[in-house]
């Protein structure tokens, strides 16, 4: 467990840095998000998914939760805050690769101004009005590219398009 | 809708809500739409957007505050499970050292046994602990606590009713959540009858003891015995040694003490 936490620490409070801008709510985000990870890490199947990517998706669903409730406080309107609560309503019913490699060059395949807002996306850590901003792109615009850009580089990762998965290591339920 | 439209808006919408950024219309459409038996939901589209983001920052090293890496660690000891019975079994010249006469702290000699029992290839008998990362047998991870922490509580056990003439000492460090129990006289036991359990009084975590451990005494004469304890104890008043039922309990009725260490 402690291993665990030397290597994706860093990576968990990236994540929650790129979602919550209020450093203490961070680090609350953070222990939540390893509260979950030895909660739930008897049901990680390296087999679906990297640890990187497992870690990555319990930091992010824990991140977007928190700000979810936080912006819900003065808009008053009712979210599906339930869908948040456990973590695996629904199984996965197509594997796809994860490591590194090939997220990339997943990424790499879109078009250009897809990949464009990607890396403003997820590497810059933009919001959707930010990225309007400096590209001029209507906002709807950057949410439809960023959503069928996800939904593309899923797509191209799904094992049944031909791909070997590389199995990953496991030091979350070792 | 036809099925072809139905599940391409789903994932869109899907898509959105891993994204985060559904407005409140969407939200009510989504959730209309989950409702609809030809929904099937797959994690997998979620799974590559923290591929995606976790690809992005991997190339970027971020330094987590030190102190939240302690709260990590120190976060561990909760979701502990707790290790199966620890048997302690104690070759004979351990247990003639291990002897109250003998000055069983001095690390020389220890050090120079425990390499004449390497040497003879001897092999250890009894179930190693895990010490600071390190797996290594109950007496050497005793021995390096002595020597790494400096908070170091020391308490003497005193054996109760039929277990009077028992002898020991437990120490405990708070900083390292390590702690020893070295037990003399106590009787032999039969697992499949009985075992020992060691609790711990923390009035500052709670009014209930926590669990030590179960243990057994498997021969006569002197065991080092390690403190599992699977939550954080802070500062402990008293350590007692029941007896139960094997594989111990979650509660004591305490119908059998056998020995208390209360701190002074």
């Amino acid at each position: 467990m402690q291993e665990c936490i030397t290597k994706y620490s860093g990576l968990v409070w990236s994540i929650a840095c790129r979602y919550v801008k209020n450093q203490t709510c961070v680090e609350d985000v953070v222990q939540e998000v390893f509260t979950d990870l030895w909660k739930c890490a008897k049901r990680y199947d390296p087999a679906i998914a990297s640890e990187s990517t497992f870690i990555g998706m319990l930091a992010r669903r824990r991140a977007i939760d928190f700000v979810r409730k936080e912006s819900r406080r003065p808009q008053l309107e009712p979210l599906p805050e339930g869908e948040f609560q456990g973590h695996f309503s629904s199984e996965p019913t197509t594997v796809i690769r994860c490591e590194s490699g090939d997220v990339m060059e997943a990424v790499k395949v879109l078009p250009e101004e897809t990949r464009q807002i990607f890396f403003l996306h997820f590497d810059e850590g933009m919001t959707h009005p930010e990225i309007s901003e400096k590209t001029g792109l209507p906002l709807g615009t950057v949410k439809t590219r960023l959503r069928r850009g996800l939904i593309e580089v899923r797509r191209k990762l799904r094992l049944d398009g031909g791909g070997d998965a590389a199995q990953p290591s496991n030091s979350i339920n070792s | 809708m036809n099925d072809h439209d139905f599940r391409n808006r789903f994932e869109e919408l899907e898509a959105g809500r891993i994204l985060g950024d559904l407005d409140a219309e969407e939200v009510k459409e989504w959730e209309l739409l989950l409702k609809d038996p030809r929904c099937t939901r797959d994690s997998s589209l979620e799974f590559a957007a923290a591929a995606v983001e976790a690809g992005f920052l991997q190339a970027r090293k971020s330094e987590v505050p030190r102190g939240l890496q302690e709260k990590l660690v120190a976060g561990i000891a909760e979701f502990v499970v707790p290790a199966p019975v620890n048997v302690v079994r104690v070759p004979f010249w351990r247990r003639i050292l291990s002897a109250p006469q003998v000055a069983w702290g001095v690390a020389a000699t220890l050090a120079v046994l425990l390499a004449a029992e390497r040497f003879l290839q001897d092999p250890p008998s009894v179930d190693p602990v895990r010490s600071g990362g390190v797996v290594m047998l109950p007496a050497e991870a005793k021995s390096q606590l002595m020597q790494k922490a400096s908070d170091l509580k020391e308490t003497e056990f005193g054996g109760l009713a039929d277990y009077g003439k028992m002898t020991g000492k437990v120490i405990w460090s708070d900083a390292h959540q390590e702690g020893f129990m070295t037990l003399t006289g106590l009787p032999v036991n039969d697992p499949a009858v009985k075992q020992y359990q060691l609790w711990i009084v923390d009035p500052k975590r709670d009014e209930k003891p926590v669990d030590g451990g179960v243990f057994d005494i498997p021969a006569t004469g002197t065991v080092v015995v390690p403190i599992r304890n699977p939550v954080a104890v802070r500062d402990p008043q008293a350590f007692v040694i029941t007896m139960e039922q094997p594989g111990g309990v979650v509660v004591s009725k305490q119908q059998v003490v056998v020995a208390i260490a209360k701190a002074s």
